[in-house]
């Protein structure tokens, strides 16, 4: 909107007050006077506009940064904040920023704990070997990753299938054959596919981390069944997972000191790396795309007001009308 | 002699060199852009990607 | 009501000013070329002399008609502001000259200064737009090509030590059977040896296997799309049960229907680990 503000506007506004008391116009019935008081000339003119606007739009992302929602707009949940869960803080994430890359270093680790830990119940099906290619292991490593587990092929040439050691297009084995195997291992409750889990939580990867270290015994008075352990972030604060990760679970290869809180911050890196495969990259172009289009508007702004000076400073003079 | 002139004479005053000059440029644009936001992301996010930390696990892998 | 109208007309006296769409005010019944009296004191009167607000004979036409009276304008300017008809005048006419707004804040410093600079917004604004729309091209025109999960599964690799010489192996390749056939020193020479130039679809051996001793080559009959069998057939090689073409040891169409030789696909012999890499 300021664009369309000829140039040098706001500055010369004042020298326009005193301008557009003076211009003539064209005056068919005087029926006002002619005169208005400083006051009035101001409230018409562009700086009073662009100054109103501004603080209009101000104070509302004052509000929404200070309230965390809009104005006049309440939210409206079905659910209390103690079903809910407590809300995770928000984390330091090495990818947090909006020019952060993923930590690749503790995606590594991260698988590392995903394969000697949650795989014991956990799937990661959208997740091939060969997705961790160039992302946290050779294509050596991967291969003999994949050799090591057995895959169902075929059938072959007699009709029958036939088993056959992994190949890097095979996806991650799955803990169990199917949904109602790992019911009945887990007590009823089923391990959720972790492929896209940190998109598919409220709070991202905020949460997973606040879930896997937020283990902690019941407040006096709330009743915890058998088989079931406290947790202040789960909805419920009920949940059939126990705590899995202690101090010195797994031994890192790097040597970095594998505490809980590592170990829980390189899973979720991992995961998150495994819900957003892409987002190195889209990242990068994220960054290209801003610094293109602002130089785009930023030009064809320029064009504008070029194309249309020839416009706006058109003059129309009566030089030959005399007999 | 202006640079403004200079610039105008030597790439607008053809039409066919200010769009030919338009293309090349948007083709070296394409590459240099590329580069220079590359060159900037890699050394935004030091060490964190994985051709920082490749060496370590190729060189393990030669042993 | 009719009363009313007709009251209305006769207190509603004919216009005695217009204003010409050009925004000059015209009273063209009145001697506006009357030079006006000269004063001692010129004190905001303008010039003395014949008026030069008046529009010019060819340019508007005043005539009285029964209707009252009519202007016709044959100049085609727009109108600049809104205009109302004054039946009845009680101000008077604004003369002032208008006054023109102020343009040199448009005005450029140095002419060829704007000009080149103008120029290279342009070109600029060009530059963008054509990397931007080269990438969007490329962007779409790769959604076009396969996807990482179906090229993961596009190459297969065969361990060559697992075939012994004389015998063919049958794998699959992107959905379809490949014939891998590891020839002997006397397969090598009569696939060499024959006079391929006069065959239905002439190729010679050197062109169809990379390395003499291997053949790879699509199990699929060209005719129809059978699966041929090996060893078998007039020429030693392969026969098609369907429609009996017969295929040499060079998988080349000798006999049937079949127009053209069995397909290599493109293959590669990776030597450190002694595999064979199809896709």
């Amino acid at each position: 909107m300021l664009s369309r503000l000829p140039q040098g506007a706001l500055k010369n506004a004042a020298r326009n007050v005193n301008a557009s008391r003076s211009a003539v116009r064209a005056r068919f019935a005087s029926t006002t006077s002619g005169s208005s008081s400083a006051f009035q000339t101001f409230l018409n003119s562009r700086a009073a506009l662009a100054s109103a606007t501004l603080a209009t739009v101000g104070s509302v992302a004052w509000y929404a940064h200070l309230y965390g929602s809009l104005p006049f707009f309440p939210e409206v949940h079905a659910n209390s904040p103690a079903e809910e869960g407590l809300h995770p803080p928000q984390y330091p994430w090495s990818h947090k920023g909006l020019l952060d890359s993923f930590d690749h270093a503790s995606i590594r680790r991260g698988y590392q704990v995903y394969r000697e830990v949650c795989a014991a119940c956990h799937s990661l099906d959208r997740i091939a070997w060969r997705n961790l290619v160039g992302v946290s292991h050779t294509a050596d490593e991967v291969k003999v990753m994949a050799e090591e587990v057995e895959y169902e092929d075929g059938p072959n040439d007699q009709g029958e299938m036939f088993q056959r050691p992994g190949k890097l297009s095979d996806y991650m084995p799955p803990p169990y054959p199917n949904e109602e195997a790992a019911r009945s291992s887990n007590g009823g409750a089923l391990p959720p596919d972790l492929s896209l889990i940190v998109k598919a939580r409220h709070g991202g990867p905020d949460y997973i981390f606040a879930l896997l270290t937020g283990y902690t015994e019941p407040p006096a008075g709330f009743e915890i069944r058998d088989g079931m352990n406290y947790n202040a972030y789960f909805p419920g604060n009920a949940i059939s997972m126990a705590r899995v990760l202690f101090d010195g679970l797994v031994e890192y290869e790097d040597g970095t000191s594998a505490t809980t809180s590592q170990m829980a911050k390189d899973v979720v890196t991992f995961l998150n790396w495994a819900a957003e495969p892409e987002h190195d990259e889209r990242k990068k172009a994220g960054l290209k795309a801003v610094i293109l289009f602002s130089a785009l508007t930023a030009i064809s702004l320029y064009v504008k007001r070029y194309k249309w000076s020839y416009i706006k400073s058109r003059k129309i003079r009566k030089c030959c009308l005399v007999d | 002699m202006s640079i403004a002139n200079t610039f105008y004479n030597v790439f607008v005053k053809r039409n066919s060199v200010y769009v030919t000059t338009i293309f090349a440029g948007a083709f070296a644009f394409g590459v240099g852009f590329d580069l220079g936001v590359t060159s900037f992301w890699d050394r935004w996010n030091q060490g964190k990607q994985w051709k920082d930390i490749r060496h370590k696990y190729v060189e393990a892998e030669s042993d | 009501m009719a009363a009313f109208q007709l009251s209305k007309k006769a207190l509603s006296l004919p216009p005695t000013v217009r204003t010409l769409a050009s925004g000059v005010p015209s009273a063209s019944l009145l001697n506006l070329n009357a030079r006006a009296p000269a004063h001692g004191d010129h004190h905001a009167h303008g010039e003395v002399g014949p008026r030069s607000d008046t529009p010019a004979a060819w340019a508007s036409k005043i005539s009285t008609t029964p209707v009252g009276l009519v202007s016709t304008n044959y100049a085609s300017a727009k109108p600049t502001g809104v205009f109302q008809q004054r039946l009845v005048h009680t101000t008077a006419v604004a003369k002032d000259t208008p006054q023109v707004p102020d343009f040199s804040g448009y005005q450029a410093k140095s002419e060829s200064t704007n000009r080149g600079l103008a120029y290279l917004m342009i070109g600029s604004l060009g530059v963008l737009s054509a990397s931007a729309a080269k990438s969007t091209v490329a962007e779409f025109l790769g959604t076009m090509a396969a996807s990482a999960d179906v090229l993961a599964l596009a190459k297969v690799e065969v361990e060559l030590a697992s075939i012994p010489e004389g015998k063919n192996v049958i794998i699959k390749w992107r959905g379809k059977p490949v014939f891998i056939r590891h020839r002997t020193a006397d397969e090598i020479a009569e696939a060499k040896n024959t006079d391929w130039k006069s065959l239905r679809d002439p190729e010679s051996d050197e062109s169809r296997a990379k390395r003499p001793e291997w053949l790879v080559m699509l199990g699929v009959c060209t005719h129809l799309g059978c699966v041929p069998i090996g060893e078998a057939g007039d020429f030693g090689g392969w026969f098609c049960p369907c429609h009996g073409s017969h295929y040499d040891i060079s998988g080349r169409i000798r006999k049937g229907p079949a127009p053209l030789n069995l397909e290599i696909p493109s293959h590669d012999f990776n030597d450190a680990e002694g595999k064979l890499v199809i896709g």
